[in-house]
């Protein structure tokens, strides 16, 4: 038995992950990453949204099951099929998404599915509510969660709720605790105090791993990092003896250098002007706070930024798809802030949303249908609500040939069948040829191969060089850096820093994108 | 193109499959299926009978079957309307017994000559379900309260007002349902007489045909129908590309509403010409069924209309000559159902296989 002298060498480590490879159809999540855990440290996982950091936790917790490698805990090789027996092996994960029941409480949710029982007379079962809460009540005090056992879960606060989750590994003895993306939830008190918990958890001889792109907290608690990127483990750092840039370069990385042959910029009149624009998410948090800039004629604005800080919110309410909370959008001239996503399209914005399937396209059309998406209604392919297919099909052929979109069936295949990079190819054709002032690009290349990308770049530039206003939205910092005439970095919603490409380094971008690039100073108008 | 053969395929081998383990249970039974089969054609007039009664042929036996399946193809198509829209309207019932009830007391019982009540009637309870449906796409619209649940309370709504009213004003004290309506505006004409053999004639059958080609322009062919397959198919996306979803989604129920209502009229002012108080008409369920045989598609549903409407019609009929219990064609029909549901994941599932395949080819 093989494991049995691992376990004997090597057993300082709670947790040991060997050469795990996980694949989805068409992604490679996590490639032969290796990763050995501490008892009793706060491990943290880095990177871009995407990396696989939730792929690789996922099967620590028993959602998926490694293609390849082993999952050594306590220095036993185990196979992990259910989050059930995570929880037998005393792991528990605290998810981006609460597992709650809002109208029961605290403490039924908690001991929900291990409810203590007592026998009424000496037999009669029923479940003893009353001593669970007592035992909550001390692991609350104990690890300072200040949660009551008595309240409604759909009374109390976001952050209450997360320290619910907590108390519901706790109740169940885990000793190691996961905690995706935590803090994404919450105010900056409400961070504070948390880190404060996972601290004193810590220090109790729990074992936590944060999964994280928040350099500022790592900085704060963590004893180690691993930092991944696209699937692949970068390194493993020492967190108090390495500086926060040299983490964010790391963790944004350039590995790909293209040559794109771009003209000298040569900008015309303004097309577009955003002012002071604050856009809420459903539940009524500022996802954008008074986000300002400008995008003139042939030049293309990229809005840098690691996922979740605002800027698909920022292409979205520009759209129409998202309601403006308040501030103004201008194209040429004119306010668009009040008009329909159809009117906003007929006014020339052209938008490749970041989600190519599920908003991009209707993946059971066919093809053909899927090139006329936005212009169906319109002569030459319909007239007085009659459609022509004729004349659809026509054009469908002549943006096949310009974009190069290949398929099985050609213009009668069902896009679902397609791949990425071709159905990436049909939106950006189907968008750059409705001829608009405006283009959106929303993580354009993510998840295509270089050829794809390459294309699509020699697109963007050549969308520019033609005059147009391009908008880019990208996580990539590579492409921020070679197609960006103008660079905007968000950070929590907020515009920190904009500047002309050629004033910003990759790193100071980096820095920005991580909220640690300092703040404004003079001279940093475009 | 391959889905359509798929959708082919899944409704031929669910039907096979049913009238398989209908002749194995009649078997078991001790009875000959193929006799039994053969008089479930004889009983809808696509097969001879051995024996007519006064006054009746297998035309006859035939002009009554399509009779019988008028309301079925409009149900059937209420049904895909709102599923193209992603929409699923249990309702139907309820739409066609409103349509019914107002047809019937507004021109059913009027002394108006034929050639403007029977279209009348068919206007009327058009608008009548068309009415409920609009309602539910509203209500849906504006409160986002779910059409499912919504159209199943108007069910009970349309049952038990109808039921009321027919009870306290338009009942035949004999028969205990509404009154018979007169026969101007009945869209079934009744034993018309050609040589020396007695026809029901539906008229409603040439309407619902028309309906049926009517449809699959619409969804087909029309900017209308695009937008409201892609509210159906993808919702997110039509809201990206500039469609008023939600209006999409009320002009949906609205066109399903109005062809429950033609059920309505076809069923309650055509075959039958009473209503049955506080009972809802199992054609809006069935059309479910009818219309998932039929993959949804217009043409889909007037074949497996056609072909499952033989066994409920025919049963009667085979019942009294093999002595047979007539609820065995339930079973059939339930069996048919349940594979045709069960088949769709199995396509389903060798889809993506196939999928998946392809996808791997296109990128080596």
């Amino acid at each position: 038995m093989p494991f049995f002298t691992v376990s004997a060498m090597d057993n300082e480590y709670i947790i040991e992950m060997k050469k795990i490879t996980k694949a989805f159809p068409g992604v490679i999540a996590n490639n032969d990453v290796s990763l050995q855990i501490k008892k009793g440290e706060i491990f943290a996982l880095l990177g871009e949204n995407g990396a696989g950091k939730s792929t690789l936790m996922s099967m620590l917790f028993g959602m998926y099951e490694p293609d390849k490698g082993e999952i050594i805990i306590r220095g036993r090789k185990e196979r992990i099929l259910s989050p059930s027996y995570a929880a037998k092996l005393n792991i528990g994960m605290v998810h981006q998404h609460f597992k709650l029941v809002s109208n029961y409480t605290v403490t039924e949710n908690i001991i929900m599915g291990m409810e203590p029982e007592g026998k009424l007379l000496g037999f009669l079962p029923y479940v003893d509510i009353k001593s669970a809460e007592r035992q909550i009540a001390q692991l609350s005090e104990k690890y300072g969660l200040e949660v009551s056992p008595q309240a409604v879960i759909s009374e109390i606060s976001v952050s209450e709720r997360q320290r619910v989750e907590i108390l519901k590994m706790l109740y169940r003895d885990a000793e190691i605790l996961i905690f995706d993306e935590p803090t994404a939830v919450l105010t900056p008190q409400e961070i504070d105090s948390l880190l404060k918990i996972i601290e004193n958890l810590r220090d109790d001889g729990k074992t936590i791993i944060l999964i994280t792109h928040k350099l500022e907290e790592i900085k704060r608690i963590a004893d180690r990092c691993a930092i991944l990127r696209r699937g692949e483990l970068v390194s493993v750092l020492d967190v108090k003896s390495t500086d926060a840039r040299k983490m964010a370069g790391i963790m944004v990385g350039r590995q790909l250098v293209f040559e794109t042959d771009k003209k000298k910029a040569g900008f015309g009149r303004d097309i577009l002007e955003v002012s002071d624009l604050t856009v809420l998410n459903r539940d009524g948090f500022p996802v954008v706070k008074k986000a300002s800039f400008r995008i003139r004629e042939g030049e293309i604005l990229a809005i840098a930024g690691v996922s979740g800080n605002g800027q698909v919110e920022i292409a979205n309410a520009i759209a129409g798809l998202m309601k403006i909370e308040s501030g103004d959008i201008i194209l040429d001239g004119k306010s668009i802030k009040d008009l329909s996503i159809r009117e906003r399209i007929e006014a020339g914005i052209s938008y490749i949303p970041e989600d190519r399937q599920e908003v991009g396209l209707v993946l059971d059309f066919v093809l053909r249908d899927n090139l006329v998406l936005k212009q169906y209604y319109k002569n030459p392919f319909a007239e007085k609500g009659i459609r022509d297919g004729k004349q659809s099909d026509k054009y469908a052929y002549e943006l096949i040939d310009k974009y190069d979109i290949r398929s099985a069936r050609l213009t009668d295949t069902i896009v679902r069948s397609m791949s990425g990079g071709n159905q990436q190819k049909a939106i950006i054709g189907r968008e750059i040829e409705l001829n608009g002032k405006l283009i959106m690009f929303v993580q354009p290349t993510r998840g295509l191969d270089i050829g794809a990308i390459k294309l699509i770049h020699n697109h963007i530039i050549e969308e520019r060089n033609n005059g147009k206003a391009v908008l880019l939205i990208s996580l990539e910092l590579d492409e921020v850096m070679d197609l960006a005439d103008t660079i905007a970095v968000i950070y929590s919603g907020e515009i920190g820093r904009i500047a002309p490409a050629e004033e910003l380094s990759e790193k100071e971008v980096g820095a920005y994108m991580m909220g640690v690039g300092g703040h404004k100073t003079e001279g940093d108008k475009v | 193109m391959k889905s359509k053969h798929d959708k082919l395929i899944v409704a031929v081998v669910s039907v096979l499959i049913g009238l398989v383990a209908g002749a194995v249970i009649m078997l078991i039974l001790g009875k000959n299926p193929f006799s039994a089969y053969y008089s479930l054609l004889s009983g809808c007039g696509l097969a001879p009978k051995a024996r007519y009664a006064g006054g009746k042929n297998i035309l006859s036996d035939f002009s009554d079957y399509l009779d019988f399946i008028t309301s079925m193809f409009f149900a059937a198509l209420a049904v895909a309307v709102a599923l193209k829209t992603g929409l699923f309207n249990i309702g139907v019932s309820g739409q066609m017994l409103v349509g019914g009830f107002i047809a019937t007391v507004l021109i059913g019982y009027s002394s108006l000559p034929a050639g403007i009540a029977k279209p009348l009637v068919m206007i009327i309870a058009a608008a009548g379900g068309g009415a409920i449906g609009a309602l539910i796409g509203y209500l849906k619209y504006r409160f986002n309260i779910n059409e499912v649940v919504s159209s199943i309370m108007f069910n009970y709504i349309a049952a038990y007002i109808t039921g009321f009213l027919i009870n306290t004003r338009y009942v035949d004290p004999v028969s205990r349902q509404s009154k018979d309506i007169n026969e101007a505006a009945r869209l079934t004409l009744n034993e018309i007489k050609i040589g020396s053999y007695k026809y029901d004639i539906p008229i409603g059958f040439v309407f619902a045909v028309l309906a049926i080609f009517a449809v699959a322009f619409i969804l087909d062919r029309t900017v209308f129908g695009f937008e409201l397959k892609a509210v159906g198919m993808n919702r997110e996306a039509a809201r990206y590309i500039g469609i008023n979803v939600k209006r999409s989604m009320v002009v949906s129920m609205l066109l399903s509403g109005v062809l429950a209502g033609l059920a309505g009229a076809t069923y309650f002012l055509g075959y039958v010409s009473t209503i049955q108080p506080k009972v809802l008409p199992s054609t809006g369920f069935d059309a479910i069924a009818v219309c998932l045989v039929g993959g949804g598609s217009p043409a889909g549903i007037f074949f497996s209309t056609f072909f499952l409407m033989i066994i409920s019609k025919g049963s009667t009929y085979m019942s009294s000559q093999m002595g047979l219990d007539a609820e065995i064609t339930s079973v059939i029909t339930g069996l048919i159902i349940l594979v045709c549901a069960c088949s769709g994941y199995i396509l389903q599932v060798m889809n993506r296989i196939r999928n998946g395949k392809e996808k791997k080819e296109g990128k080596a």
